[in-house]
């Protein structure tokens, strides 16, 4: 099994002098491939901190964050963005997707950044989009789509990389809870094909859905305990 | 990512945003239309200038007296014999009252040899210029300017008809077309022979003017005919001479010069307007860039390089401006087009006015578009995310 997020040591701080805020305090984690893991916490906690480094879009203060092989201590804005159109696929709470832009687009915008050609982005979004049953739609703009088909085509954009890791942020929150299951049944799937996805959130049913679940607090890791499988 | 792409995501942003984008365009649309407006009001005003001055053709000398009695009959006999002439035609010219039946005014006169309509070409609106009268004594014939006519209340039906000039009866056997003339309006032309009669006193001369055999050899004429006339008029050392020879090429350049002064200053003026475009795109742009700073963040998060963010917003700068800078040029070639009909000079699209009044609109679009396309791709990705 190769590791796709190392973290040893990590420290991230906020803030000068007085009034520091220490977000993580000397975290160390592995998610293998194929993990499907939930970092649990409150707010405040620092899932979000772990979140923004987990996803390369910030580096630690102190310590070794590893994302598909690459420190990103070590790696500058441009390195760092092409990690991130490369390794992660986000899936966030209010889906983020693009405005004024068609499904197809949106799927393929992550393709359009890492330069390959309209044609073919736009023929691997259109198979993202069949894959999760929304191909139907894909002329629709997000102010055309409910809240479940918004999740779909972001986490089509997601996929559409074959990233090392699929990160969610309260990927339901913002869904009722049916289609919130519908969403996390859907991980699972993924999962089954040996997808690795990393889930932050709060609520503990819908972590209860991982295989692993990482418990944070004042920004210290307090458990972290697997699935018997 | 391709700049395709950008410059559709662009367009479709401009559109999405019709009312917003049309204001911002404002700026540019006039702007671009006052200076495609105002330097083809510079041209085609000096241009129809330029094209009557070249009527009077490149091989033409023309050379005027500075006193009445400088130039005389005897000169011409003289510059005749020069080597590379072609013709000579000679003219005087006075000053005096024509009177109709209905009504009077002051004109200049103009007496002119048989030569003068191969030399200067004039055109007829009616009728036709002087006929060769070298062997008749007293040829009251006259022709006239179009405005002399209307001024004396005459019409087209007026030929053949008789006017008095001064209080000798002269028959009317055309009128010019002013509108191509230069110099012709308010002017009648009535045979050399004749005018040496009644408007002006023999051998003197007001103007003469000579034709070259070849473009080429007017520089060398011209030397000639100035030793030629300076010998025969005693002109000696450092005394200025009695005379002034005039080509066309000198006119032209005159003319030219002051076209390019005309559109220089008015096209500057029209180029602020540009500038104050481009910054109405600039405030825009910021305000864009500000309402849109999550959008910056998921494009950040899911792999757009700083580069492609400032290309992104770089590109719908520039396609503001020049999307207006099009418009502009539209809208100010119909607007030349009618203030040249106004004023009566040749209309004609000026490639290089467009090309340069798109490329000066593009050059804003980018002058103005940096500094918001800087500030998006600047945005760090984690906070741009979390705007509110």
């Amino acid at each position: 099994m190769s590791t796709v997020v190392e973290m040893l040591n990590v420290t991230k701080t906020f803030g000068e002098g007085s009034s520091i805020v220490k977000a993580l305090d000397g975290v160390d984690i592995r998610i293998e491939k194929g993990e499907f893991v939930a970092i649990v916490g409150a707010s405040g906690s620092g899932k979000s901190t772990m979140m923004n480094l987990i996803g390369c879009l910030d580096r630690p203060t102190a310590g070794l964050v590893k994302v598909a092989g690459e420190d990103l201590s070590e790696l500058n804005d441009k390195k760092l963005t092409s990690l991130r159109n490369l390794a992660i696929g986000f899936v966030f709470q209010s889906f983020f997707l693009l405005p004024k832009t068609d499904a197809l687009d949106n799927v393929a915008t992550p393709l359009f950044y890492r330069g390959v050609p309209a044609k073919e982005a736009r023929k691997k979004a259109m198979e993202m989009l069949t894959k999760l049953g929304m191909a139907d739609r894909h002329t629709h703009q997000s102010t055309q789509l409910s809240g479940g088909q918004q999740q779909r085509v972001a986490i089509a954009r997601a996929l559409v990389t074959e990233p090392s890791l699929i990160l969610a942020d309260e990927p339901t929150g913002a869904l009722d809870s049916n289609t919130g299951k519908q969403v996390m049944d859907l991980f699972e799937g993924l999962n089954r094909e040996g997808i690795t996805i990393v889930l932050i959130t709060h609520d503990l049913d819908i972590a209860k859905r991982a295989k692993r679940r990482i418990t944070l607090k004042d920004g210290k890791i307090i458990n972290d305990e697997r699935d018997v499988a | 990512m391709n700049i395709l792409i950008a410059a559709r995501l662009a367009f479709s942003r401009i559109i999405a945003t019709k009312t917003r984008s049309g204001l911002t365009m404002l700026g540019i649309i006039i702007g671009v239309m006052s200076l495609i407006a105002l330097v083809s009001v510079a041209q085609g005003a000096t241009s129809g200038i330029q094209d009557q001055f070249k009527g009077l053709g490149a091989r033409n000398l023309n050379i005027t007296g500075t006193t009445n009695q400088s130039l005389t009959t005897d000169d011409v006999k003289e510059i005749e014999k020069l080597s590379g002439i072609e013709i000579v035609t000679e003219t005087v010219s006075g000053r005096v009252t024509l009177s109709s039946n209905e009504a009077s005014t002051k004109a200049q006169i103009i007496g002119v040899d048989q030569n003068y309509k191969t030399v200067v070409d004039p055109d007829i609106f009616v009728g036709s210029f002087l006929p060769d009268v070298t062997n008749a004594s007293d040829a009251r014939l006259i022709v006239l300017s179009t405005t002399l006519a209307t001024d004396l209340k005459l019409d087209a039906y007026s030929i053949g008809s008789s006017i008095a000039v001064g209080s000798t009866e002269f028959t009317i056997v055309g009128i010019l077309d002013d509108a191509d003339g230069f110099g012709t309006r308010g002017t009648a032309y009535i045979p050399l022979e004749t005018a040496f009669k009644y408007v002006a006193v023999p051998p003197y001369l007001s103007s003469i003017t000579v034709q070259t055999t070849s473009e080429e050899i007017v520089p060398e004429v011209t030397t000639n005919l100035t030793a030629l006339l300076k010998a025969r008029h005693n002109i000696t050392g450092e005394r200025e001479a009695d005379f002034v020879i005039t080509d066309a090429s000198q006119l032209l350049d005159a003319i030219g010069t002051v076209q390019q002064f005309l559109s220089l200053l008015l096209g500057g003026i029209a180029s602020i307007s540009l500038v104050v475009g481009g910054i109405g795109i600039m405030n825009i742009m910021l305000v864009s860039v500000r309402e849109r700073t999550r959008e910056i963040g998921i494009r950040r998060a899911i792999g757009a390089q700083q580069s492609q963010i400032l290309t992104q917003f770089l590109i719908e700068a520039i396609v503001l401006s020049l999307v207006g800078g099009i418009i502009g040029v539209i809208i100010g070639e119909v607007v030349a087009y009618f203030l040249a009909q106004l004023g009566q000079w040749n209309f004609a699209l000026s490639p290089t006015m467009i090309l340069a009044s798109l490329g000066f609109s593009m050059f804003v679009g980018v002058v103005f578009g940096v500094w918001p396309a800087r500030t998006a791709s600047k945005l760090k990705p984690v906070e741009a995310l979390r705007f509110e």
